[in-house]
């Protein structure tokens, strides 16, 4: 009866125990879905993380005796199993900061446990604004967000697209309402007129009864905040009804899969990026070519912002010398022009960089080409 | 077996189960005392949530019959309830408590009111649907329930005259009020199981029209069960809020109630000891099997379907059978299987 | 476009996705019907089908026409023959053994076995979304503004088919009246000399078959595959066999078709994020206004 649960749970605990403690580490955290839908976006950071470190520790010892290591953790970027992560990381007292979340629903979920930790936390993708708005003063990113993205996304559909009638439609997530609302609400303020703004599932395949009705509506544009299965699916359900629009989206469909899988029916798709074309910047070249050699496939669009995070944090870590969350969580605050791959990073009071660059994409050749920054 | 060795082996088996109750809580108690990684703590703290929800289920299921596949809806009742109270009425922890387990009550009795003339799979079926509508409607009402953003709740605080203690999100205090939680819901599903109630779900299990012939009042009582499973998942949920600081709707998806059904069964239905057993066995094995990484969640299955296919009624399965009713176990054990088969079936 | 044309084109939208829900429903259906079990898997083995096909495609670089004519026969034949000989050894390593048991523990081993394929999927292919090959380039056939592509008109025709062939098959062979006779009483079908567990295994061909055609039709229909897509799709599956009555083949194709259409028009008209509330709506109130789905089994006759 009880006994096996009394023999299961000292089992357990006998496992679990034995990730042993070995000596001189210090380690970062990078946490983001691994497994799953998502999990390009994961191992994209996780990738990043790895050149940074190995760089790193080939330069010599962070602190003298200590190595530099991963603790790589999966959040299957549900909210629920970020705080989870996010407490594991917190009572291993050897993690000194973490890359990550990937997603804003799981940065939004796991800040406080780190605020309570004293660990720094800086994500290269969680875009949504809400995050650093609350106070966490152990949150930074180094991507901009989406009170940024989002207005200028819409600056650039209204003047340079000539946007009047717009759809929007959003993936019901902490990211894609967050942008489309954005969007909505500055589209408006310009003068153009929204149809309707409609959710869908994430997951879900078919949005072709959603597109008939807009197709009813004869929208000019629809703006997409969401991520790139869903918005594939849609941009090539709408072709399947025949239906010719513009598209809009976010950073969440700046990704070559969503060419992969929406095919010739991405061409002409617009997007914005938080952040200006990585390939194109002269400090950028060296790790594009370590990333491709490394690991044998193109970068993601976060890396360069995940490689920055990461660096951002061994940086200060070096300059504290020592395996203390708070010194190193100070260090990071104060952090005065770092020179990064993506352009030199401050941060202001709430922790968001102060770059803040758009750049605006568009799919050509089933390739995204770099049209210009948004404004 | 004459009638006089059934009573000295229930009495034994009953001592016997007092001692190792009581070991085997003495060893949670101090527990923490010799292990304090957080992360440890915190898989055990989910395990016993997870172990209340399937001692409600195990009320539903286990002695009722009613085969309930949407146990997460119940679960976010609570939840949310408790998360609502919090951040509209700022109402603390401890005072939520009533109306958490009321609001899932509630939930059920009206659901249940609905849908509990179906029988079997039909019920089953309908109550999966009744999870994923709660869970999608969560996730839509945004100016509610904060949509997919979720709602970070205040943790637990107790307080007495000007010394206050915040739980915060050190999974310490939260195991002893899971494994107090546990203890009180033990109790009163062993009751209920013992009391008239539960004698006449079983009967409602064994045979429904028997029972309505003779005199039990089906309707109602398979009614009762459903709210108190119900209401021991709200109970769950309010725990798991306050553990949290966070809902989200994903917290409470269909794998969820898969999951609860999975964790009974593997446990053996019927069985208080088991539904716990099953709880931890269910919640510990992934986390065991983390370091395979991907890997993991396929010998997940493969262990569930091993273990379903060498003791089909469960780890402890067949234990409350064999000690309440007849004693001829395995004989009897068969029998008994196959009447809940053609209960269920029916 | 006016609001009728709308209407139609949603009409042609649902009944498409319906098709395919009704060929899976089928699996559902059939097993349910012979030895009362709720296949759990079923989901799992539909969307392997979509990705052995995928695999098949994999050999062909389609872009002659007849390659991709023939690509497209070998892909349905890999599906059906390496889903149906799926469907029967699960049946045999984790069903089987447990005829006996309580059904509760058929349905755990269900979802462990649905959990090893959806993990086995994902080992072999990845977490990440897989394109799959397009074909027709949306060309269709247009009515005014109302389109069918021939994509659409090419999953209507072929479950069609396969359905109308699976009614020959259980109506007009002895083996598919065997398999009435199992489903109708076992015990005394075993009496009557019917080989019981023959007729389960090629009940779980038949079905999981039917399941992998779905699953390519699936992969053609949407482009993109997934190897957690078999669950939803599967639960929507089995609501539709519950519609139309579990256990009634001709109730599993209409319960799919209907189920399709209620979808597209409640998401078309109300609204798209609630959609799936609509097909688990759909199914409580019609559960509880018919609790023996649309058409009632035959069986008690």
């Amino acid at each position: 009866m009880k006994q096996k649960l009394l023999i299961l749970t000292c089992c357990v605990l006998g496992v679990l125990s034995l990730g042993a403690k070995k000596q001189g580490v210090i380690k970062i955290g990078c946490v983001g879905p691994i497994t799953g839908d998502q999990a390009s976006l994961g191992l994209d950071q996780l990738h990043a993380l790895q050149i940074a470190v190995d760089e790193a520790n080939a330069q010599g010892e962070i602190i003298p005796g200590h190595r530099l290591e991963i603790v790589s953790l999966d959040d299957q970027h549900n909210p629920s199993q970020a705080v989870a992560m996010a407490k594991r990381l917190a009572s291993d007292p050897q993690v000194v900061a973490v890359v990550g979340h990937v997603n804003s629903s799981c940065s939004l979920a796991a800040a406080p446990i780190y605020q309570n930790a004293r660990l720094t936390q800086i994500s290269p993708s969680s875009s949504n604004p809400e995050i650093s708005r609350k106070g966490y003063d152990t949150f930074f990113r180094t991507c901009a967000t989406d009170d940024i993205q989002a207005p200028q996304a819409a600056y650039f559909a209204f003047t340079r697209l000539e946007a009047r009638k717009v759809f929007i439609i959003d993936d019901k997530t902490t990211y894609g309402k967050g942008i489309a609302d954005e969007f909505e609400q500055e589209i408006l303020r310009l003068g153009a007129g929204v149809l309707g703004h409609e959710g869908i599932m994430q997951a879900d395949k078919d949005f072709s009864p959603l597109l008939t009705k807009i197709k009813a509506l004869e929208p000019d544009l629809i703006f997409f905040g969401g991520m790139y299965p869903e918005g594939a699916l849609l941009v090539r359900q709408a072709k399947a009804l025949g239906f010719n629009v513009k598209w809009m989206g976010g950073d969440g469909i700046y990704v070559k899969a969503f060419i992969d899988l929406a095919k010739e029916d991405a061409e002409g798709v617009y997007c914005t990026f938080i952040g200006a074309d990585v390939s194109s910047m002269a400090g950028a070249k060296h790790y594009i070519e370590t990333y491709t050699t490394r690991f044998g496939q193109e970068r993601g669009p976060y890396s360069a912002y995940a490689y920055d995070a990461a660096n951002i944090i061994i940086d200060a870590t070096r300059k504290t010398g020592k395996l203390d969350r708070q010194a190193i969580l100070a260090q990071v605050k104060a952090t005065k022009d770092f020179p990064g791959i993506v352009g030199v990073t401050n941060f202001d009071a709430k922790g968001d960089s102060t770059i803040g660059l758009i750049g605006v994409f568009r799919v050509k050749n089933q390739a995204f080409e770099y049209v210009g920054s948004a404004k | 077996m004459n009638k006089r060795a059934i009573t000295a082996y229930q009495k034994k088996g009953k001592f016997s189960r007092w001692a190792m109750s009581a070991v085997v809580l003495l060893i949670l108690v101090v527990l923490p005392f010799f292990n304090h990684n957080e992360y440890h703590l915190e898989v055990l703290v989910s395990a016993g949530i997870f172990a209340i929800l399937v001692l409600g289920l195990n009320v539903m299921t286990g002695y009722c019959g009613l085969l309930n596949l949407g146990q997460a809806a119940f679960f976010a009742s609570g939840a949310y309830t408790y998360a609502l109270l919090n951040v509209k009425l700022g109402l603390s922890f401890w005072v939520s408590l009533p109306a958490c387990v009321i609001s899932s009550a509630a939930l059920g009795l009206l659901f249940g009111s609905c849908v509990l003339r179906l029988k079997g799979d039909y019920l089953a079926l309908v109550t999966l649907g009744f999870g994923e509508i709660i869970r999608i409607t969560l996730n839509n009402m945004d100016s509610l329930t904060g949509g997919p953003n979720g709602l970070t709740v205040s943790h637990p605080l107790i307080g007495f005259a000007d010394k206050s203690f915040d739980f915060g999100i050190k999974s310490m205090p939260y195991y002893y009020l899971t494994l107090l939680a546990i203890i009180v819901i033990v109790i009163i599903t062993n009751r209920l199981a013992s009391s008239r109630f539960g004698r006449a779900w079983v009967a409602i299990k064994e045979d429904e029209v028997a029972a309505a012939c003779m005199g039990i009042n089906t309707g109602k009582l398979k009614l009762l069960a459903f709210c108190v499973g119900s209401a021991i998942a709200g109970f769950a949920g309010w725990l798991f809020a306050g553990k949290q600081g966070f809902v989200s709707p994903d917290s409470f998806d269909f794998i969820t109630s898969i999951m609860l059904v999975a964790m009974l069964v593997l446990g053996g239905i019927g069985s208080i000891a088991g539904s716990i057993v099953g709880a931890v066995a269910l919640t510990l094995l992934p986390e065991i099997l983390r370091p395979l990484q991907e890997y993991r969640m396929f010998l997940f299955g493969a262990v569930m379907m091993v273990m379903m296919l060498f003791r089909p009624q469960g780890i402890l399965g067949g234990v409350r059978i064999l000690e309440e009713f007849r004693p001829e176990n395995e004989r009897v054990r068969q029998e008994e299987d196959e009447v809940l088969g053609e209960g269920l079936k029916q | 476009m006016n609001p009728f044309e709308t209407f139609i084109q949603q009409l042609i939208n649902g009944l498409t996705i319906g098709m395919i829900y009704a060929l899976i429903a089928l699996g559902y259906t059939m097993v349910y019907g012979i030895i009362q079990l709720i296949n759990f898997a079923h989901g799992e083995i539909f969307i392997t089908g979509a990705f052995f096909a995928l695999a098949v495609f994999g050999l062909f670089p389609h872009t002659p026409q007849f390659n991709s004519v023939l690509a497209l026969v070998l892909a349905f034949g890999a599906a059906m023959a390496g889903c149906g000989f799926l469907g029967v050894v699960i049946e045999r390593i984790a069903y089987r053994p447990l005829r006996k048991a309580p059904r509760l523990a058929c349905l755990i081993t269900a979802i462990g076995v649905s959990f090893i394929l959806q993990n086995v999927l994902m080992l072999i292919w990845g977490p990440v979304d897989k394109s799959f090959p397009a074909f027709f380039k949306h060309s269709a056939l247009t009515f005014g503004s109302l389109r069918v592509t021939f994509m659409q008109g090419f999953i209507i025709i072929t479950s069609l088919v396969m359905m109308i062939a699976l009614r020959f098959f259980v109506t007009r062979t002895m083996l598919g009246k065997a398999l009435r006779a199992a489903s109708a009483d076992m015990t005394a079908a075993r009496l009557m000399g019917i080989n019981v567990d023959k007729v389960i295994s090629i009940c779980f061909l038949i079905g999981s078959a039917l399941g992998g055609a779905g699953g390519v039709m699936y992969g053609m229909y949407y482009n993109t595959i997934s190897f957690h897509d078999g669950y939803l799709v599967g639960i929507k599956a089995f609501t539709a066999a519950v519609l139309g009555g579990i256990g009634n083949v001709p109730g599993a194709m209409l319960g799919g078709i209907a189920l399709g259409m209620l979808e597209g028009l409640g998401a078309g008209y109300l609204s798209s994020a609630w959609k799936n509330v609509f097909a688990f709506l759909i199914l409580v109130i019609l559960l509880l206004c018919w609790p023996s789905g649309i058409l009632r089994k035959s069986r008690n006759e």
